[in-house]
């Protein structure tokens, strides 16, 4: 009872909702307050904002308590959230040249222009399991006045020119007449389907689940099918980039914030006989927040799209399969009672065994359908 | 659907506030759906009711409930309902149900509007698998949660390719897979969510609601709104509009039923009944259930309105024919004849294909006399230039050259594979001969391959369906052509298949069981399945072993003679050449070299190229 049976559904639900506000938000813990998820789980704060497809950090790291950190839950949360709040502007285009990096790598070099700027990162850390009575002394003599141990790097050194940009000027890159200048495809009020520009398949990357497309791009390597190459990456970015809206009044250009992206440059070799094979191709990926792997999964999708896509099941796979709400939510629906439907499945089943005169083994028909 | 342009917004006010103020967002829908949103569903439901069946994609927003929850329906309804409707929610036809209980708080928690568990009172019915059992009234809206909008969907993966056949009406992958179903399994066992046809147009998912009630849908006097939220489609069936289930016009299309079934609270058996404790059966209309036991509910009406002459009735079954142990011979053609004051069926004029840059400037340097296809301006490759021909009502012409000679090519953009870069070809089918077949659409010409053009493959695989059986095959081609009786097609396919001298007992079996040998013969069946005006055969035997291609050699040779067709021959053979036609073009590098009559160019070829072919036939 209370799942489909008589009255007392919404009595069961609302017990069931008590169970998760009280265990979570009523425990004997102290409560994690905003500012101590922001602090603690930047990471997954930052992942919540990429799948959610907003940023704002403190909505992100509401969404991730009330989720009891389940990322996915999370960016549900937000979603949901947005859908409620009317669009009052839309920005500024971002020229991602303009970001203020963190942490920079150019994997394709050894001494690009600009530093490799190593950044925020454990990727270089043993990963040994810390367990830590409480927290960690200060170290001795202080903390500098920046925070940082390292001295501060410079303007120029925070805007590194692109390693593409030496690519280019050796004529070493495909070049790829300069695409009209189109609003870009906005996935959020328009479905996406094969056959749609590339910003919709960028789009449909960024805010995809990063699970999805890590797997998506693996599959390709380790998989029974997919031709993706791996690719040499120029350029991974984690930094920061100003927002602009037009001023209502003026019409001028107004910052109004700053939000951190991840970017990646692929460099994707090209071996079609209808390709340049002298020179190479870029693949780009920019999501929002902190997350290398979805950038630079993005990026190798990306130049795999536009080479692939359209003659196989590419451009379908990246546009209609890594959203993370919609498989999430559809294989949640097997949760839901399905008695009527499975009602009629058994019906046809007592069907056939009626026909089965003739003696031959019946098989599956040919279309299969979800329900 | 346009983006809202922000600049209409930002002009009139200063403040955020301001903006929020002057952009029209009620207090009380804050928790759901913005009002722009909810004006978006709306134009995308009204596009649906003005065409009937077809999926109108939608910027479908993020719900409080999951994808696959509801988010589709719930998003409609909040788009339709207003603080004065009444509210009906069910799931399974459970008023009760978690899914049901959770959306009705959530609707009328957003808007205020009432809500009940009686239909006669609902306004807006918002519904997960059922149509309730009470008939609704003429201003009523049910709206259906569906998870998977596309009926086609089984039959085709690549969402591309379903777009496509439902702009061209091109149902027959989903008529063959019933036509699948029966013969495997005697009756169609598709369970919910059954395929129809809407207002004679668009075939439409009939979300999952159980064959119980598609019938109900159809010249219903609501409206109803279908929405898939995680696909983001809307569709509608309006008032009085026809929804006809897809079957064959001899098979019964059935509802379910279960023998001696009977409500075990309301002792009901014109309701939809589902399981009910064990070895018992219950109404899933819990409502209808309820009010039948309170003595409230027109059970008279209800009886006439319910599908009760749909029960199964397994005498009324086509049922699971074994193949047909004699055949009726296959009936003679019947043909439109020659375009008007001609004596051709088919006219190719000076076809030509270029791969590459340069279109006509690519032609000169190439050809025999420069011993090359390849351009030296453009370095385009020219695969045929200048070809030109006609067929006769039941002449058969030859294509001979190696490979690489272009012939394919010709073939190839005859029949809508290829793009030809120049060049028309005219059919006395198509507008009595008086029209470029090359200047029409490619929906267009798909369409004649259907009953114009029959296409015999190399490959028997770039012809056939190799999961479906024979007779399915050839079930591919006629119900695209409009034959909707089974038993028609399945004596159109036998006789068909008794003809290329495919064993009956292996109709229906499927052709990748079959030796390539078989195959071939089953493709050539399918191809001459719509009794085409035209003919066209590429290499038809050069993939068999001698023995089986000299036996499918002597197939053709009897069949061109009696089915009247234009037909063209494609081979790089003059021993089947001359086994099938009766004048021929000689091809090299992409030019014809050398044509005349088949016997003459055998016996006395002129060209050193034709006297090559020859030998080697000779050989």
């Amino acid at each position: 009872m209370g799942y489909s049976g008589a009255r007392g559904g919404l009595a069961a639900i609302l017990a069931a909702e008590d169970l998760v506000r009280s265990a979570r938000d009523r425990g004997p813990q102290p409560w994690a307050g905003t500012e101590q998820i922001l602090a603690r789980f930047r990471l997954a704060v930052d992942r919540v904002m990429g799948e959610a497809g907003l940023y704002h950090e403190a909505t992100a790291a509401d969404a991730f308590r009330q989720a009891e950190g389940d990322p996915l839950e999370a960016a549900h949360l937000v979603r949901a959230h947005r859908s409620t709040l009317p669009r009052i502007a839309v920005s500024e285009p971002v020229d991602p040249d303009e970001m203020t990096v963190l942490r920079r790598i150019v994997p394709a070099h050894r001494t690009p222009d600009g530093p490799q700027l190593l950044g925020r990162t454990s990727d270089y850390t043993g990963r040994r399991l810390e367990r830590p009575d409480g927290p960690p002394d200060p170290p001795a003599g202080g903390l500098p006045a920046n925070g940082s141990a390292t001295p501060a790097r410079t303007a120029a050194q925070r805007h590194p020119r692109r390693f593409s940009a030496l690519l280019r000027q050796a004529d070493l890159l495909v070049d790829h007449p300069a695409d009209r200048d189109d609003e870009p495809f906005d996935i959020i009020r328009r479905p996406a389907r094969p056959g749609a520009p590339r910003s919709a398949v960028l789009a449909s990357m960024a805010r995809a689940e990063t699970g999805a497309l890590v797997g998506l791009w693996y599959r390709s390597v380790l998989g029974p099918d997919g031709h993706i190459h791996e690719v040499t990456l120029g350029e991974v970015r984690h930094g920061r980039l100003p927002l602009r809206v037009r001023h209502p009044h003026t019409d001028a250009p107004v910052t109004i914030g700053e939000f951190r992206v991840t970017e990646t440059e692929a460099i994707e070799d090209l071996d079609e006989a209808d390709e340049d094979r002298t020179r190479f191709d870029l693949g780009y990926g920019l999501c929002l927040g902190h997350n290398e792997r979805k950038a630079i999964a993005m990026a190798n999708l990306d130049i795999a799209c536009r080479r692939f896509g359209r003659d196989g099941p590419l451009e379908q796979l990246l546009l209609l399969t890594t959203d993370g709400l919609d498989s999430g939510g559809f294989l949640e629906h097997l949760k839901l009672p399905h008695y009527v439907t499975f009602r009629s499945m058994v019906e046809r089943k007592q069907a056939m065994r009626e026909q089965r005169e003739v003696a031959a083994q019946p098989t599956e028909p040919l279309g299969r359908d979800c329900r | 659907m346009s983006s809202p342009s922000t600049s209409s917004i930002s002009s009139a006010a200063a403040t955020v506030g301001e903006l929020l103020a002057g952009s029209a967002r009620p207090a009380e829908d804050r928790g759901i759906l913005d009002e722009g949103a909810k004006r978006e569903i709306r134009r995308a439901a009204l596009s649906a009711v003005c065409v009937p069946g077809y999926q109108v994609p939608f910027g479908s927003r993020e719900m409080p409930v999951a994808r696959g929850w509801g988010s589709g329906g719930l998003q409609v309804t909040l788009a339709v309902v207003g603080a004065a409707d009444t509210v009906k929610v069910i799931d399974q036809g459970d008023d009760d149900g978690v899914n049901a209980t959770n959306l009705r708080r959530l609707i009328t928690g957003s808007v205020g509007c009432a809500e009940t568990t009686d239909s006669r009172e609902a306004s807006v019915v918002q519904t997960r698998h059922r149509v309730p059992e009470q008939p609704l009234a003429a201003d009523d809206v049910l709206v259906l949660q569906v998870p998977v909008p596309e009926p086609l969907r089984g039959v085709q993966k690549s969402v591309a390719e379903c777009a496509r056949m439902h702009a061209e009406a091109d149902y027959s992958s989903i008529w063959v897979s019933l036509y699948e179903d029966l013969v495997h399994n005697g009756v169609i066992s598709r369970s919910t969510g059954y395929p129809v046809l809407v207002d004679g147009r668009y075939v439409m998912a009939t979300t999952p609601i159980p064959r119980w009630d598609v019938p109900r849908l159809h010249r219903s006097t609501h409206l109803s709104l279908f929405g898939a939220g995680r696909e983001k489609r809307i569709y509608a069936v309006p008032p009085y509009t026809d929804v006809v289930p897809l079957t064959f016009d001899d098979v019964p299309f059935e509802v379910e039923g279960a023998r001696g079934a009977r409500c075990a609270r309301c002792g009901s058996v014109d309701t939809f009944l589902v399981e009910h404790g064990s070895a018992r059966f219950g109404c899933s209309d819990t409502e209808w259930c309820d009010r039948v036991r309170a003595g409230d509910a027109d059970a008279e009406a209800h009886r006439a309105a319910a599908p009760l002459a749909l029960l199964p009735e397994a005498a009324r079954r086509a049922g699971r024919q074994r193949p047909p142990v004699e055949t009726r011979p296959l009936p003679p053609p019947r043909r439109t004849g020659c375009a008007d004051g001609t004596d051709w069926t088919l006219k190719v004029d000076r076809i030509g294909k270029v791969h590459g840059p340069g279109g006509a400037a690519a032609v000169p340097g190439t050809g025999p006399e420069h011993r090359t296809a390849v351009s030296p301006v453009t370095g385009a490759v020219v695969a045929a230039w200048d070809i030109g021909f006609d067929v006769a009502p039941g002449e058969a012409l030859g294509l001979i050259g190696e490979s690489g000679s272009g012939k394919s090519t010709v073939l190839r953009c005859l029949v809508g594979e290829e793009a030809a870069t120049t060049g028309t070809v005219r059919l006395a089918a198509v507008d009595r001969g008086r029209t470029d077949v090359l200047s029409l659409t490619p929906a267009q010409r798909r369409r004649l391959r259907i009953d114009v053009l029959g296409f015999v493959h190399q490959d028997p695989a770039a012809g056939l369906t190799l999961n479906v059986t024979a007779g399915g095959n050839i079930a591919e081609r006629l119900t695209a052509a409009g034959w909707r009786s089974y038993r028609d097609i399945r004596a159109r396919a036998a006789a068909l298949l008794d003809r290329v001298e495919v064993p009956l007992v292996r109709m229906d079996d499927p052709v990748a069981t079959f030796s390539g040998g078989m195959r071939q013969r089953v493709q050539i069946a399918k191809a001459l399945a719509t009794d085409p005006a035209v003919l066209l055969l590429d290499e038809p035997t050069t993939g068999l072993d001698a023995s089986v291609a000299a036996g499918v050699l002597d197939l053709l040779r009897g069949l061109l003679a009696e089915r009247d067709a234009a037909a063209v021959v494609v081979s790089h053979d003059f021993g089947v050449i001359e086994a099938l036609t009766d004048r021929s073009l000689v091809m090299q590098l992409g030019r014809v070299v050398e044509q005349g009559l088949t016997d003459q160019l055998f016996r006395d070829p002129h060209h050193p190229y034709t006297q090559r072919l020859v030998a080697a036939a000779r050989r």
